[in-house]
């Protein structure tokens, strides 16, 4: 940088000589230096008050393009991003026949705690313990003062819960949503429904997966996402059902049982209307597994499908039907039943002395072990295997429920003849409710075996002939007699204007040790109603009744699961659209002539 | 030592001032001040209670004394420059004593009449304080590393106080405010480039640091940064504010939904909608249009006191009058860009307009002096 003198020796001597006052050289100069600066300054703060502009402009840009952009945006409403996994598909629903719900989902919250965000865990645990009593202070308390950092407390909690945790105020209680399974009608069709429960949980969302019943069976289909949540229809019918478990729940009790089932069935087509198992659960909060006691007494047993019992008497009718079906005999074909039958070391009984012989209408009338052991005879092991085995007696039924492979028939090792003997009147064979169900429809619909189950079919399928029509209207005559008849072991059954027609059946309870109890039975009755136009089928069967009856302990069928059914058929036929009929003529007809 | 005093030689005197005032930088501010009585009307539910009616008061007010600190002589207030600062400071080690806590922080004096805000009044006096000492630093010692010095402290006294308050948004305004006043006054360029590039690097630092564990922030306080990040991760808790904020100004739209029928604000679902987020009632009745004008008007009010400030050959009046300006610039920049979601939420109100006493006043205030430095510039 070049500066120029203050006092320019040059110009100073010359105005000396000019005899100016140098001074004023100095000054000029001076002053010319003080401007150059403040210029030089000017510039400068110049060139920062630009650089600042433009920050200022920049600052105004992007202010002004961003509310543009907002006031371009449509306005939307956030929602969550929940951090943790998405919520899986929704399981679908379950509804009856009707389209009725029998399962559905509920969104809800659990809740949580995160006791190092606590601030007061001790005043916390005991306000929880307030809204849930079920839950323990004291163990709480050692849990939010401990050094976890989670704690589940609750999986679900309703809306009331909810508000009364929040109102707690504790900043560590914490929700997460979750989708719960909810069966709307609580107790009705539990065991078909069977339960769910939650897996994979975490604090945003739990997987609810099937375990027994129809979501047990259908748990996958339930999940899966291409269904998109179509709902399964199922056979059952609500009303029927609801209706059926009141009934059957009222006359365990007043037969003293201590368990009961039965099974309605669509003789046509196989569908199951109702099906109950007493005691029976809520599936809302389904119980654990029995730890104790014997397992088919737990609620959650499904005794219609799980059960096998030696059904007694009530396997007759396959006998006699399948006797007729070879032209072995007619209706009214003398057979002898004088006993006791001796087998080797066994005898054959009658429930009492009916005479020397008996047409075979009346051996099912009044049920003659002697006389069905003859007409078994008759038939042969192999034919009579091959006619059970025909009717689905032989493997488990292929009802759709997780439970159903556990009903396997107990059938004996050797297929002797003594053997041919004692199942043609029921005993030596173990089979469930739902077995005789299906075997009973075969003999309803004119002799085509159908296949239960538990899903709406659009229309019905008709499986193999394995009897004559006519020899299965027959057989229906034969059981029509057995409801109508005074003497007939199941007149208690007869229901005005539905012509019921059945077998009863009275069975003995095996002992775990071996050997049978004389004072427990399975009382059983199956039948199918209207008689002249079979449609449907009903099977009722009764653990352990006694009732007192007209001075004496009764424990047979006819006393205790004949009644029963009698109010179930008297109950349910207006509900399926039933009209009390007066019973055609020509089946009177036979009857009369049988006689 | 200026040379004002003695270069002054045709100053306007007595009431003549008036004429000489800065005038359309006194409508513009009534302009926006005005701006805000409509809104206050608004969000108030079509009522003069409880806002616009005190907020009018307090402009008329605020206008009073801006005409009395105008009177005045900027050389006066320059040789109080000093006096304030040291004032406000004290005032701010009271508010640490006996001051009222407020939203979770300690920031007024109650002194009767109203409550003060001192970290309001520190804007002004720092501003005031660095503009006189530029003026009497001699030019040459500008960059001159202790001469550097002696400002940064000046500025980072008052930052500390606020901050232990706590109030954020009021230390960042002051630490950047008085950082642009040196680069204004001329320091050398090298000295920002460094601050930048370490406060780059310290950011840097802090965001490598997550998850390991030299680790220089709480979690808590990573997740506030990620909310500002993304609010929407949040929209109940921590982003609420800037979610129903967005919402107002989304609904808007270009034209708005007409004078008072913004229901963001009116049902209640925008937080703060009489002081911090105003603006985002202004643009849901008034919609694009409104905003961008009282954007504008913002401008105007600062090109104006740039304007003022070129035109004035005194060293302390141009540098306050570009400091005020400035300060003023970030008070409306960081509201707009907070309540826009384009910075975090700091609680800083949108001047003239939010709902409120302290702020107004000062405001006011200082326009005051630029208005004093306006009418007694050497000519």
């Amino acid at each position: 940088m070049i500066r120029t003198p203050l006092r320019p020796l040059a110009r100073i001597l010359d105005a000396r000589q000019k005899g100016e006052n140098p001074d004023v050289i100095e000054r000029e100069n001076i002053r010319q230096r003080h401007e150059e600066m403040r210029n030089k300054t000017r510039a400068r703060a110049e060139g920062r008050l630009l650089v600042l502009g433009l920050m200022f402009f920049c600052a105004f840009t992007v202010i002004g393009a961003r509310m543009g952009l907002m006031a371009a945006s449509e306005p939307a409403e956030p929602r969550h991003r929940g951090g943790g996994a998405v919520i899986s598909a929704q399981r679908a629903d379950i509804v009856d026949r009707q389209g009725r719900i029998l399962a559905t989902n509920m969104e809800t919250h659990s809740l949580y705690a995160h006791p190092h965000q606590m601030i007061e865990p001790v005043r916390a645990a005991r306000a929880l313990v307030g809204i849930f009593p079920e839950l323990n202070e004291e163990k709480l308390t050692k849990l939010f003062t401990g050094k976890r950092k989670f704690v589940w407390v609750k999986k679900t909690l309703s809306p009331e819960q909810q508000q009364a945790v929040h109102d707690i105020g504790e900043p560590g209680l914490l929700f997460g949503p979750r989708e719960m399974r909810l069966y709307p009608n609580g107790s009705v069709a539990a065991h078909i429904l069977g339960g769910s429960r939650f897996d994979k949980e975490d604090v945003s969302s739990a997987d609810v997966v099937g375990i027994a019943g129809v979501e047990g069976f259908f748990d996958k289909e339930l999940r899966d996402p291409a269904r998109q949540g179509a709902p399964l229809q199922l056979s059952i019918d609500l009303t029927l059902q609801s209706a059926s478990e009141d009934v059957l729940y009222s006359g365990m009790k007043l037969m003293n049982a201590k368990g009961a089932a039965s099974v309605l069935m669509d003789a046509q087509t196989g569908e199951i209307l109702s099906m109950v198992s007493l005691p029976d659960f809520d599936p809302n909060s389904r119980p654990h597994a029995a730890t104790q006691g014997h397992p088919d007494d737990h609620p959650t047993f499904n005794r219609a499908v799980q059960g096998v019992y030696e059904l007694g008497s009530t396997f007759k009718i396959f006998t006699s039907a399948q006797a007729l079906d070879l032209g072995l005999v007619n209706p009214d074909t003398m057979i002898d039943i004088r006993g006791p039958l001796r087998w080797g070391k066994h005898k054959i009984k009658d429930f009492s002395y009916y005479g020397k012989e008996l047409p075979v209408t009346k051996v099912i009338v009044k049920s003659s072990n002697i006389g069905t052991a003859r007409l078994a005879q008759m038939i042969g092991a192999a034919r009579q295997k091959e006619f059970l085995e025909a009717l689905g007696m032989f493997k488990h039924t292929p009802v759709e429920l997780t439970e159903a492979s556990g009903g396997k028939p107990l059938l004996p090792k050797n297929w002797s003849e003594l053997s041919t003997m004692t199942i043609s009147y029921g005993h030596g064979i173990s089979t469930s409710p739902l077995h005789l169900a299906a075997g009973y429809a075969a003999i309803a619909n004119g002799g085509r075996v159908v296949e239960p189950t538990l899903i709406k079919q659009p229309k019905p399928k008709p499986g193999p002939q394995v009897l004559t029509a006519a020899s299965a209207e027959a057989s229906r005559a034969m059981l029509r007699l057995v409801v109508k008849h005074p003497d007939g072991t199941a007149n208690f059954g007869e229901v005005k204007g539905y012509a019921v027609a059945g077998k009863t059946g009275t069975a003995d309870k095996p002992k775990p040790t071996g050997g049978y109890y004389d004072d427990r039975v399975i009382a059983t009755f199956a039948s199918l109603f209207p008689a002249h136009d079979p449609r449907y089928v009903l099977i009722v069967t009764l653990d352990e009744p006694e009732v007192m009856a007209l001075g004496e302990q009764r424990r047979t069928a006819g006393w205790t699961a004949v009644p029963v059914a009698a109010e179930m058929i008297t109950r349910m036929a207006p509900l399926m659209g039933l009209r009390p009929q007066v019973e055609p003529e020509a089946m009177a007809g036979i009857t009369l002539a049988s006689q | 030592m200026s040379y004002l005093e003695y270069t002054v030689k045709t100053v306007p005197s007595g009431l003549r001032k008036v004429l000489f005032l800065n005038w359309p930088l006194v409508v513009l501010l009534a302009a926006v001040a005005s701006i805000g009585f409509l809104m206050l009307y608004s969000v108030a539910g079509g009522s003069f209670s409880p806002w616009a009616e005190t907020q009018m008061k307090r402009f008329a007010m605020g206008l009073g004394a801006m005409f009395i600190v105008a009177m005045i002589p900027i050389w006066f207030w320059r040789n109080m420059a000093v006096v304030a600062y040291a004032g406000s400071l004290l005032l701010l080690l009271a508010v640490e004593f006996v001051g009222v806590t407020g939203m979770g922080a300690q920031r007024w004096i109650d002194l009767g009449f109203m409550r003060l805000q001192p970290s309001e009044l520190t804007k002004i006096t720092m501003v005031m304080l660095l503009a006189a000492y530029y003026d009497w630093l001699p030019l040459k010692r500008t960059s001159h590393p202790l001469w550097v010095l002696l400002p940064v402290v000046m500025i980072l006294i008052p930052t500390f106080l606020v901050l232990i308050q706590p109030d954020l948004g009021t230390a960042i305004l002051l630490v950047t405010a008085g950082g642009l006043m040196m680069f204004l006054a001329g320091v050398h360029w090298a000295y920002f480039a460094t601050v930048i590039a370490g406060g780059a690097g310290f950011i840097a630092a802090v965001f490598q640091s997550r998850g390991t564990e030299w680790q220089l922030l709480k979690d808590y306080q990573f997740r506030r940064i990620d909310t500002f990040l993304d609010p929407a991760s949040d929209p109940l808790g921590a982003g609420y504010h800037i979610t129903q904020a967005k919402i107002a100004m989304g609904s808007g739209g270009w034209a708005g939904r007409g004078f008072m029928q913004g229901t963001q604000s009116r049902l209640n679902f925008l937080p703060e909608k009489h002081t911090d987020f105003i603006f985002n009632t202004l643009a849901e009745e008034f919609g694009f249009i409104g905003a961008f004008s009282l954007l504008m008007l913002y401008v105007l009010i600062l090109v104006f006191c740039v304007a003022s400030a070129l035109q004035n050959k005194d060293r302390f009046s141009s540098l306050m009058i570009l400091g005020i300006g400035l300060t003023f610039f970030l008070f409306f920049a960081v509201n707009m860009s907070m309540v826009m979601g384009l910075a975090p939420v700091v609680g800083v109100p949108l001047p003239l307009v939010s709902y409120g006493g302290s702020a107004m006043l000062v405001l006011m205030v200082a326009f005051g002096l630029v208005q004093s430095a306006h009418i007694h510039r050497p000519r």
